[in-house]
């Protein structure tokens, strides 16, 4: 028989496991998964890769993200300047579409995590009745959907690939694809257990 | 709160969303259990699951395998006409020198969604046979690093804007692999939002711990 502290419990991060929490080396009682490895630099590697995507996100709003190239004559538009054509066409629901995927899905992720990591940190915000393991799981099922453009960009520029007239995907693709990428490195590699202050 | 020994702590279950402890409770055939916290769902009781799996997991790669060979929307611009495959979309990218943006996509639309399915098909297989308890482990730690990075809804939900941006330009005819992708989407949804990998490493533990009590009678 063996007591323990309900607070003590923790979950594994693979396979979901109800774990003791044994500090620095964790490692998971059923898949045997090291749970959180990176104990001694506790939010360093979530904040590295932050600042990265946030770094990354700036060329991907300044280069354009695709060029398109008609009998001749190129045209570029940044991912800004695709929105608003396309709201000027008309086209109201995918002009939206695109905002969200691109500007405010990333935006906002960056701002939850800025304040994840610092509030586990500093007393910011900690009476407050803000669920962060629920803003957590929200950054991690909304953070994929940005990636919609770098998809639409390399559709557009498979699909028309003609003599005259021709889409080729700009350098703000890269950058964009990079920068989503790293924004789901930093939402993974952040520690879940430092909500709580335990460690 | 008071524990037998270590095992006794899979009877309990962390929500996913807002990690408060529950303790598991037998449930009815086909129901869910449910957070008391935030409503999210904790876990669900199939006494078939291993044949559900199985025949969802083999269909959805029979419908990505579809979904891959055929053409998936083909255009008309000014008399030419142009058609995409999911491949072709990804080696256009390598083609016009994005190897880093073609490379993610190429993980992201096909080789993580390809082998997801893979080792649900596997997985569910060994689990019906009852066998290779070590290979299920590892097939399940596998699974759920690489669950996340699968996007083919996404991917989805990106041809439908692509589309929708050519209307005014282009005559578009759907091709026989936008259909089957449809249907591999909704059965990706299903199953990564059905089957989830806490009942299976509880299944994993029915199967096992059963035979070895019968191997000590």
């Amino acid at each position: 028989m063996i007591e323990i502290d309900e607070k003590k419990l923790i979950r594994c991060p693979v396979c979901e496991a109800v774990n003791i929490d044994r500090g620095a080396n964790s490692s998971c009682r059923r898949c045997g998964c090291i749970i959180y490895k990176h104990q001694r630099f506790t939010t360093q590697k979530s904040w590295a890769y932050l600042i990265t995507a946030i770094i990354a996100y700036i060329p991907a709003n300044l280069y354009p993200m695709l060029t398109t190239k008609q009998f001749g004559s190129g045209e570029s538009s940044t991912i800004l300047g695709g929105i608003v054509m396309l709201w000027e066409h008309g086209s109201y629901p995918i002009a939206m579409v695109i905002f969200f995927a691109s500007i405010v899905i990333p935006v906002l992720k960056f701002l939850i995590l800025i304040y994840l990591l610092i509030s586990v940190k500093y007393p910011l915000g900690k009476d407050k009745r803000v669920n962060k393991h629920k803003m957590y799981y929200l950054t991690e099922a909304i953070g994929p959907w940005s990636m919609i453009d770098v998809f639409v960009v390399a559709i557009l520029a498979a699909l028309i690939h003609l003599a005259n007239i021709q889409i080729i995907a700009g350098t703000a693709a890269t950058a964009f694809a990079l920068s989503v990428f790293f924004t789901l490195l930093a939402a993974h590699a952040f520690d879940e257990r430092l909500i709580e202050g335990r460690v | 709160m008071k524990l037998e020994n270590e095992d006794a702590l899979d009877h309990y279950i962390i929500c996913r969303q807002c990690h408060t402890l529950h303790e598991e409770i037998p449930i009815r055939e086909g129901t869910k259990a449910c957070c008391s916290e935030c409503g999210g769902v904790l876990y669900r009781y199939d006494s078939k699951l291993a044949e559900h799996g199985l025949a969802l997991s083999i269909s959805g790669l029979i419908l990505f395998i579809l979904a891959n060979i055929f053409p998936l929307v083909q255009i008309e611009i000014l008399g030419h006409e142009q058609f995409i495959t999911i491949p072709k979309t990804v080696l256009s990218l390598f083609e016009s020198g994005f190897y880093l943006v073609g490379l993610i996509c190429a993980f992201l639309v096909f080789i993580f969604p390809l082998m997801i399915f893979l080792i649900y098909s596997v997985l569910f297989a060994l689990l019906k046979m009852e066998k290779g308890e070590k290979i299920i482990k590892d097939l399940l730690v596998l699974l759920s690093h690489i669950m996340p990075w699968s996007m083919s809804d996404i991917f989805f939900v990106s041809i439908l804007v692509a589309l929708v941006k050519l209307i005014g330009y282009a005559q578009i005819h759907m091709g026989v692999s936008f259909w089957a992708l449809i249907g591999f989407v909704v059965l990706d949804l299903y199953v990564t939002r059905n089957l989830h990998v806490y009942e299976m490493w509880m299944l994993r533990k029915r199967i096992f711990f059963k035979e070895r009590e019968n191997d000590r009678d």
